[in-house]
């Protein structure tokens, strides 16, 4: 397993939420301390996101019978 | 043949078994003695029923080529072994026909009582009951996919009505997954190009394959258990599933009701992506996404990359712009003081990627200013609520004088000479006594 098994720390958890958090800052009328929660969240997703997205390399692995993976190279494009 | 079959029946020592195709002229010469001695005694040979089949039998497995033999098909019963016994009948004849448990376990479903079918086999003898026997190696029905067909409506009606058909079960596909879970086989065509597609479209993406035969005896259940083994795994978001083209029975195990379980059973949302653009398999119907190929699953399962990015880099502003807003509400000080923050966050978070994580870190700044002021104003606050507590002026070395009835000694008045009293300092009591007194001016404090 790896950090990434956490839902809501994957990428689609972040962006997902990315989405949520801008839909209800710019439609509700949001309390003024939830909107800086928001808002920092908001951005701490922006940033993770934006680290992930900086991966230029695909990662390819093996799972293997032991529920572990191991990387596959070759098939290089 | 009558001769022939004399010829086999007085070699005692002979085994049709072994030798089918024996040189049989090379033998006539002692079967012409043998009989020429037999005749002596004037006594018929007497064959035994196991000699005849047996010979019979070796007759006709040396001397028939193997053939098609095309018929209907009656009494199909497969036996628990996996054998399967049938006969072949037209109008005028009938023919016994057994497929072994190996050749049998190819066919996608048993054939229905009366189908016409073409069988390729040998012929042979069944020793035990002397019947003439068909051993079928391959078994085609008119029609080509036939049976597959058949198979294939035979589990669709049944997953069917079982509801996994239901459009309503399938699952949209996760919009930014992280993680790809692929069953395929390690070597096919297959995953090279979900790789080529994953790289190029989404390179940051994570793929994990749970390789499988797909194709050829025992296919299925190696798909099938790669399936539930990445799901296990609670690695990958989404999975792809699938193979490159191939003929129908190539692409069989994807007709297989394990793996359409199995990927009814997948906690993520399963593409199917089996190379047939003709025809729908089993999977495909019960996959969450069908794709007519590998590649075009690959690219169903990633999102676009321009849309992800522009989302990404539109956030900030988007936050910002928010943020000013519901900030415009509320009381004046804290709205000015915001709406400076979300200014300046907007201004340093520009849309650019390299400068976003620059801006972040500017922004986590502004706020634990915010923060650190908020929390300066309420240190005043308390600093101000302190100043009038007793206590604490106490602790700024002044006392307080008791009498011993608890009164406060205020004036030199109250203190005659050797009156016992009691101090109050900041950490106690401390018991006193007047020795000396001496009244100050009026109107001067007693500064220290």
């Amino acid at each position: 397993m790896t950090d990434e098994a956490t839902k809501g720390t994957t990428l689609e958890g972040r962006l997902a939420r990315l989405e949520e958090i801008l839909a209800r800052m710019e439609s509700d009328e949001v309390a003024l301390e939830e909107a800086l929660k928001l808002f920092e969240e908001g951005v701490a997703h922006v940033r993770e996101a934006e680290k992930v997205l900086s991966e230029t390399e695909l990662r390819v692995e093996e799972l293997l019978a032991s529920g572990e993976t191991r990387a596959l190279g070759g098939d290089e494009t | 043949m009558a001769d022939d079959l004399s010829l086999d029946l007085f070699d005692d020592g002979g085994d049709p078994d072994t030798e089918p195709g024996r040189d049989v002229e090379a033998d006539s010469s002692d079967v012409e003695e043998g009989l020429a001695s037999g005749s002596a005694l004037r006594e018929p040979k007497v064959w035994s029923v196991q000699q005849v089949n047996k010979a019979v039998r070796g007759l006709l497995e040396s001397s028939v080529e193997p053939l098609w033999v095309g018929g209907e098909i009656g009494n199909w019963t497969r036996s628990r072994a996996g054998h399967c016994y049938f006969t072949l009948k037209d109008e005028r004849a009938q023919l016994r026909a057994v497929m072994w448990a190996r050749e049998a376990a190819r066919l996608p479903i048993d054939p229905d009582e009366g189908t016409t079918v073409r069988v390729h086999g040998t012929l042979t003898l069944y020793e035990a009951r002397g019947d003439m026997q068909f051993t079928v190696r391959r078994l085609e029905v008119e029609g080509g996919d036939g049976l597959w067909r058949k198979a294939f409506e035979k589990l669709k009606a049944r997953l069917e009505v079982e509801g996994l058909l239901d459009p309503a079960r399938k699952r949209p596909l996760p919009r930014y997954p992280g993680c790809i879970g692929v069953v395929t086989s390690p070597t096919g065509a297959a995953l090279h190009d979900i790789r080529s597609v994953l790289a190029r479209r989404a390179p940051w993406a994570r793929v994990v394959l749970a390789g499988a035969r797909v194709q050829g005896d025992g296919a299925a259940a190696e798909i099938a258990a790669a399936i539930e083994r990445l799901a296990a795994s609670g690695l990958p978001d989404v999975m792809i599933v699938g193979r490159g083209g191939g003929s129908i029975e190539d692409l069989w195990a994807f007709n297989e009701e394990s793996v359409a379980r199995a990927i009814a059973a997948s906690p993520v949302p399963v593409v199917s992506a089996v190379g047939h653009e003709v025809d729908v398999t089993i999977s495909d119907l019960v996959a969450d996404v069908r794709s007519p190929t590998p590649s075009a699953a690959a690219e169903a399962v990633v999102p676009d990359a321009v849309v992800l990015l522009g989302l990404l880099a539109r956030a900030p502003e988007r936050l910002g712009r928010a943020l000013r807003r519901t900030a415009a509400r509320p009381r004046v000080e804290v709205r000015e003081r915001l709406s400076r923050l979300a200014r300046s966050i907007e201004r340093r978070l520009a849309p650019a990627r390299q400068t976003l994580d620059m801006g972040a870190v500017r922004l986590e700044r502004r706020m634990a200013t915010l923060v650190a002021a908020r929390r300066a104003r309420a240190q005043a606050l308390t600093g101000r609520l302190e100043a009038l507590s007793p206590l604490s002026t106490l602790g700024r070395g002044y006392a307080v004088a008791r009498a011993e009835d608890g009164s406060v000694l205020r004036s030199v008045a109250d203190f005659e000479p050797g009156r016992r009293f009691r101090l109050r300092v900041e950490d106690g009591t401390v018991e006193a006594q007047t020795i000396e007194t001496e009244t100050l001016d009026a109107g001067r404090h007693d500064d220290d």
